[in-house]
């Protein structure tokens, strides 16, 4: 039986086998390859995805789970022509590399904001456990993550 | 230098950024679609072994199946300096993961079910998994047919599992060590494998047009990709076209040909377009990972800290086949042989030949571990003279003058100056002690001496009649930022435009003329060389079409703003749109090419034997400081600061810079303190995944403190080094002696994971087996 669900705000119907992986599914059957495939075992948090707002990985979801939900990917995020404001910061501070975990980064770090929005660097560094970058050892990440509010220890 | 700056644009922000956060950069392995076949590879599950038979039949009649292919196919061999190694195992298997067949199928699904109903029987055969096993006099030889291999670079000695052999001996080691006024000090070291984990695996798409490979590839290197996979389909060169789009992730693991000459006969094949992509457990078994080596060096020292003589035997695992650790063999009379002044030396290295995966190259290769073998051992030194360790580096490090390994003069006092500038700001208050909580704590400082890379590059610049430029290079963006930043900066500095205003063509071989890759620091240095070059020429037609125009002589002309004006007269001159159409009338659109290799620096003659590199053209120095806390139960390792002060010529990009430092010495760190690969009793690598192997996370890291230090000579454009290379060099260094220094015991071997920092504590570990590796240095040589 089709899976029905709602990707990036529009109805949208999936008739494979529901045992696929969410994470599959978006790159090889609805070709939105921002979603990235790395370790494809939850670790590094680059196929992360919104489940009703919610950060999961999409690498161990399978498909026929998603029924009814609300799935947002790094295409669905803010407007096309313009960059959120977690975006823009990445792009401000230079921390961009090769680019592969960011997709993940961008959602994690996001998301994190909503609930934290004054956080430590510590906090960051925590909320970016599930989140591995093999290029830019964090920091410069998280400098542009402080330089977003005003918090005690404040931007760079 | 200023005045260089003033003409640059600097800080320039990247152009792929936008995209890649939006999730918008088709990568390699985005391509896709349902016109794409999928190719999976067949690969042996034992190390060693004649193969009996294969049978594809049952393979070939499964759903979705469209073509299998194997040795037959491939016959070429390839390699660095000995052409060893099939793309596929014919009769013999050599390493655990060697591809057997690769078949292309409808889905991937499909593919991987078909491979693994292909029929292998194999006689097992007797296997080598360390260097000792190798150089054990009765060894098994992994190539029993060594002496029949074709060589692609002379002066290498060779023989049974020594894959190649490079030599240097400069002065007269022997009478320094039996001076009767000198301490003699001896250490071994050993250290594992590291995998690159680039996020994007290995991966290519094929396609057979016209007559043509089409190769759209993840590589480092595209005409190393042509070069290769020409020999191995035994088609010309010019058959081949090798395209890059952005790549995820490099680090030295793309700088070889991978996957592309088996999508390119599957391409063939089924006249189809076939996307072949690592599956990440096939991409970490297979890595072509940072070597393991076994190193023995002796020094001798005079109370005052001469260093009069220096003898040291590395051996570098290259797996089973020579690949780049052939090449590789050549870094350590400038890594080990480097940094400091040496009255004799004789250094000699081996790649040697194991039933083990495939190494490769790996960010400032073969430096990481000979800088910790090297920084540990001039600690020890220290300790026997009894002399201040930052005294004795500043006394011996390489200064104007001064000659290295193999005889090179070296230009400029860097090194020193470095020292002195990381010292002052950070003074060094002790080097041990126990932290109020209990904990060990060390801090030790270390230098470091690289290399750029040179080689050949070409660039061809057209300025566009809107006043815009083309760059066309072979050059890849990796994730650097080398081809969005210093590239278009370059070019605009050069033509008197804005770098937004430099459209930078992706890699494609049909376009841009030959290229050695993106690694070795290179990219900045050599492809920005050779558009300097380019540029050159665009800006002597330019000139002399303006110089017409305005009536005046060319050398009176400045390029600035995107105008040409008459010196010391702003508003007096025309924009460069016009001078570009009118160009178009007289002479032509404006274009011009340039080209830039190894300058060629010397060595003194008759010191270096079996080298790729006699004498290194741009050193590049570095110098780390690093303050650790060690767990005296369970050996865990914090870092509690890590400064450095990196030799960068002139920074064009310093916030770039910045997350270079940053990242590289994160990726130090990992290589230090938790990524091991262990290789089990079958041959195969025990990490396969991210569950096993440790790759440093966020709260593992710490802020790196930096200085550039810059000025130094070079020889690369507006006076640029590479920075993205260098970061990672002393990191293991500067980590092993401060643990050292923590923890009162010598640190011998990496990682430095906590059970073995824990047995270090315990005094249950003893110095790393070195009995291959003769004391005495002659002994080693074939």
């Amino acid at each position: 039986m089709p899976v029905t669900f709602t990707l990036n705000g529009q109805q949208r119907q999936f008739s494979g086998d529901p045992r696929a992986s969410l994470l599959d599914a978006l790159r090889r059957d609805f070709r939105l390859t921002g979603t990235k495939d790395v370790c494809g075992e939850g670790f590094c948090g680059a196929c992360l995805v919104y489940i009703d707002g919610v950060p999961k990985v999409s690498c161990l979801l399978p498909i026929g789970a998603l029924e009814g939900s609300k799935v947002t990917t790094i295409e669905g995020v803010g407007a096309r022509e313009t960059l959120t404001p977690v975006q823009q910061a990445f792009e401000d501070f230079d921390v961009v590399q090769c680019g592969m975990c960011f997709p993940g980064m961008v959602l994690t770090v996001t998301h994190f904001l909503q609930t934290n929005p004054r956080p430590s660097r510590d906090d960051v560094k925590s909320a970016l456990v599930g989140n591995i970058c093999r290029c830019t050892g964090y920091e410069r990440i998280i400098d542009a993550v402080m330089s977003l509010h005003n918090s005690a220890e404040g931007p760079e | 230098m200023s005045s260089v700056k003033d003409s640059v644009v600097m800080n320039l922000p990247r152009r792929d950024a936008r995209d890649k956060l939006q999730g918008r950069t088709k990568y390699t392995v985005d391509v896709g679609g349902v016109e794409v076949l999928h190719a999976a590879l067949l690969r042996a599950e034992v190390a060693s072994a004649r193969i009996k038979r294969v049978d594809i039949s049952a393979a070939l009649a499964m759903p979705g199946v469209q073509a299998i292919v194997s040795a037959s196919d491939a016959p070429g061999l390839h390699g660095m300096g000995v052409a060893d190694h099939p793309i596929f195992a014919a009769n013999t298997v050599r390493y655990h993961g060697e591809p057997i067949a690769a078949i292309a199928a409808d889905t991937l699904a499909q593919a991987r079910a078909a491979a693994a109903a292909i029929v292998v029987e194999y006689d097992r055969l007797p296997a080598v998994l360390t260097m000792a096993d190798a150089l054990a006099s009765d060894a098994p030889l992994v190539h029993p047919e060594w002496r029949d291999y074709e060589i692609l670079f002379d002066g290498g000695v060779r023989g049974g599992n020594v894959a190649w052999q490079a030599t240097v001996v400069r002065g007269d080691t022997d009478a320094a060590f039996a001076r009767d006024d000198v301490t003699i000090v001896e250490g071994v070291y050993q250290v594992g494998r590291q995998n690159h984990v680039p996020f994007e695996p290995r991966a290519v798409t094929a396609t057979y047009e016209d007559g043509r490979y089409h190769i759209h590839t993840s590589t480092q290197a595209p005409w190393t990709v042509k070069h290769v996979t020409a020999r191995v389909l035994g088609v010309p060169e010019s058959a081949v076209h090798v395209t890059v789009p952005a790549v995820g992730g490099g680090f030295g693991l793309k700088f070889d040909c991978s996957l592309e000459p088996y999508a390119a006969i599957l391409a063939r094949k089924t006249g189809r377009t076939v996307s072949q992509v690592n599956s990440r457990k096939e991409e970490m078994m297979t890595c072509l990972c940072r070597e393991n080596a076994d190193i023995r060096i002796r020094s001798a020292v005079t109370q005052d800290g001469e260093i009069v003589g220096r003898e040291a035997t590395v051996l570098m695992d290259c797996g089973a086949y020579g690949g780049e650790q052939v090449f590789l063999t050549t870094m350590t009379a400038h890594t080990l042989g480097g940094n400091y002044k040496l009255g004799s030396v004789r250094l000699c290295t081996k790649a040697v030949y194991t039933n083990t995966p495939p190494n490769g190259a790996f960010r400032a290769c073969n430096g990481v571990y000979n800088t910790f073998a090297l920084e540990r051992h001039t600690d020890e030194i220290c300790a026997a003279i009894d002399m201040d360790p930052i005294a004795f580096r500043h006394r011996n490090v390489v200064g104007d003058g001064d000659i290295g390994a193999t005889g090179q003069v070296f230009q400029g006092n860097v090194l020193a100056p470095m020292l002195d500038q990381l010292t002052a700001k950070y003074p060094v208050k002790r080097r041990s002690g126990t932290l109020p909580d209990g904990r060990l704590y060390g801090r030790a400082t270390t230098v470091g001496t690289w290399f750029i890379f040179v080689g050949p590059s070409a660039a061809t610049v057209n300025l566009n009649a809107d006043g815009s430029a083309t760059l066309v290079t072979a050059g890849v963006e990796i994730g650097s930022g080398t081809m969005m930043q210093s590239l278009p900066q370059i070019v605009a500095a050069n033509l008197g435009i804005h770098p937004d205003k430099v459209i930078v063509k992706t890699a494609d071989t049909d376009a841009a003329g030959r290229d050695l890759g993106v690694g070795g620091g290179r990219t900045t240095v050599s492809i920005g060389a050779a558009s300097e070059a380019a540029c050159a020429q665009v800006r002597e037609k330019l000139l002399g079409v303006a110089a017409e125009l305005l009536q005046t002589s060319a050398d009176k002309l400045v390029l600035s703003g995107g105008r040409v004006e008459i010196r010391g007269r702003p508003g007096s001159g025309t924009t460069i749109e016009k001078i570009v159409q009118q160009a178009e009338v007289s002479i032509g659109p404006l274009s011009g090419s340039g080209a830039f290799t190894a300058p060629g620096e010397r060595s003194m003659p008759g010191c270096a034997a079996g080298h790729f590199i006699d004498a290194i053209d741009i050193p590049v120095f570095a110098v780390h400081d690093c303050e650790v806390a060690v767990d005296p139960v369970t050996g865990h390792v914090e870092i509690l600061s890590y400064r450095l002060v990196q030799d960068v010529g002139l920074a064009l990009n310093p916030r770039a810079i910045h997350g270079q430092i940053q990242g590289g010495v994160v990726q130090g760190i990992g290589y230090a303190l938790s990524e091991e690969i262990t290789i089990d009793a079958n041959g195969a690598f025990d990490q396969t995944g991210f569950e096993t192997y440790r790759l440093p996370l966020a709260g593992d890291v710490v802020q790196i403190e930096f200085d550039l230090y810059e000025g130094a000579p070079s020889i690369g454009p507006l006076g640029t080094k590479g920075a993205g290379e260098v970061p990672i060099l002393n990191v293991a260094a500067a980590i092993g002696c401060a643990v050292t220094n923590a923890t009162g015991k010598s640190v011998t071997t990496l990682p430095m994971t906590p059970p073995r920092i824990a047995a270090l504590l315990d005094g249950r570990t003893c110095l790393p087996e070195m009995d291959h590796i003769d004391p005495h240095w002659l002994a080693n040589l074939l």
